[in-house]
């Protein structure tokens, strides 16, 4: 039983030194491109109320940190019960960095999964259509007051706390979500005539949450791939403390 | 920490979000100005205003009609007979910049009368005071689900003196924030 352990921890010793001589971690790992499918799905349920399409780049830095660049284009176009219509359309961009919270595994046939914690700032300059909305007195009567506010303009900006997972589904091609605390940052005047909807950020009001879906592939450079270290023949590449 | 047990945390997030979409509007709409009444005992040596309630008051609005050519009743009535009360909330005409009320009291005041040392008690009924109150009207956008409402700033209040002894402005911003307005005082 000791023989066993013994052996089993020199071979760990081992495995620790390769790893520890062969690979030191580049700075720069490559550039993930992501698509968010939840947002589309959302778009086809609300049946065309709300949309929006999204779309992100990350740069991986020492498996670690992940500098992260993400754009989109939404709108709404929404009719309330009392017939006041809402409309807007416009792009947005989002900029952050991931913290990943798990250690890369050194070698190269491993399952790179990745938790990620961040920090966005959105910002999204759009304008904005409001029609039909009524003014009437109750008590005293007298004609209905109908107003159009047409073609507002507006800018606003957001922080967002981000968690997530990726896991390397194939070679190169990474699945996983992130969800999304959004805080708006803007504030309003009291009495402004404020948009009902805000691209990428959702419906207006002080905290939004949010969730992506996302499929991504991971550009490598040529060089890189090359500095792999391939486990040698009959070499262990997982250990595990029993 | 294991990865495991990092991603059920990050999953246990998911408890408690929902999509649900509510539409309905949340915000006070009303947009009522609010007066208060007050009765003042003055002695030699002491003044002492205190709410002043009535055994009963009814106030109707009062608009001008144009073919007629004098102001008759609306037609509802704001407050019919209305017990106890000593505060009274009156909506202001969104569209035009003159409101007029009709105000009719039911009430007594006890004095104390120094020479005969007992209280005297007047007793007022049915006494009928016109208010008529010039104001601004500006548009207040609230949300798309509430929409716009008609908020107020009064410029002055005039008062027949049957009944109120004098009125004053306390705030003249008249809005969905309930706050008094004006002091009527007996």
């Amino acid at each position: 039983m000791l023989m066993v352990y013994s052996v089993q921890a020199q071979k760990i010793k081992i495995q620790k030194k390769i790893a520890s001589d062969s690979i030191a971690i580049p700075l720069f790992n490559g550039i993930i491109v992501e698509g968010d499918v939840a947002s589309v799905a959302s778009s086809v349920l609300s049946n065309g109320g709300t949309y929006s399409y999204e779309g992100a780049v990350k740069i991986d830095l020492k498996h670690k940190f992940y500098p992260t660049f993400e754009f989109g284009y939404a709108g709404a176009d929404k009719l309330t019960v009392d017939n006041v219509g809402f409309n807007t359309n416009g792009a947005f961009w989002r900029g952050g960095i991931d913290i990943n919270m798990l250690k890369q595994k050194k070698a190269a046939n491993a399952i790179n999964s990745m938790l990620l914690l961040g920090l966005r700032l959105g910002v999204s300059s759009f304008n904005y259509n409001i029609s039909n909305v009524t003014i009437t007195d109750e008590y005293w009567g007298g004609s209905v007051q109908a107003m159009n506010y047409n073609n507002l303009s507006t800018t606003k900006v957001w922080l967002e706390l981000t968690a997530g997972i990726r896991v390397e589904v194939f070679k190169n091609i990474y699945m996983g979500w992130t969800i999304r605390n959004k805080n708006l940052l803007t504030s309003t005047a009291d009495g402004a005539v404020t948009p009902w909807y805000i691209p990428g950020f959702g419906t207006n009001k002080s905290s939004n949450l949010g969730l992506n879906y996302t499929i991504g592939y991971k550009f490598q450079l040529p060089s890189k791939r090359k500095n792999v270290v391939k486990p040698q023949t009959g070499e262990v590449t997982t250990a595990k403390k029993k | 920490m294991k990865k495991t047990q990092y991603i059920i945390l990050i999953l246990s997030l998911f408890v408690g979000f929902s999509c649900a979409v509510d539409e309905s509007c949340r915000t006070n709409r009303s947009v009522l100005m609010d007066l208060g009444m007050y009765h003042v005992t003055k002695t030699d040596t002491s003044k002492v205003t205190a709410s002043f309630s009535f055994d009963s008051l009814t106030v109707r609005g009062l608009k001008y009609d144009n073919t007629a050519n004098k102001y008759v009743y609306t037609d509802s009535i704001l407050y019919n007979n209305e017990k106890s009360i000593s505060k009274i909330n009156l909506p202001l005409h969104s569209f035009e910049s003159t409101s007029v009320f009709e105000v009719t009291f039911n009430g007594k005041t006890i004095k104390a009368n120094v020479v005969t040392n007992k209280n005297d008690t007047t007793v007022y009924v049915n006494k009928k005071d016109t208010l008529i109150v010039t104001h601004q009207n500006t548009d207040k956008y609230l949300s798309l689900e509430c929409g716009s409402i008609k908020i107020h700033s009064v410029d002055t209040i005039l008062t027949t003196k049957n009944f109120i002894d004098s009125i004053r402005i306390v705030n003249r911003k008249v809005n969905n924030i309930n706050v008094e307005n004006i002091k009527i005082y007996k």
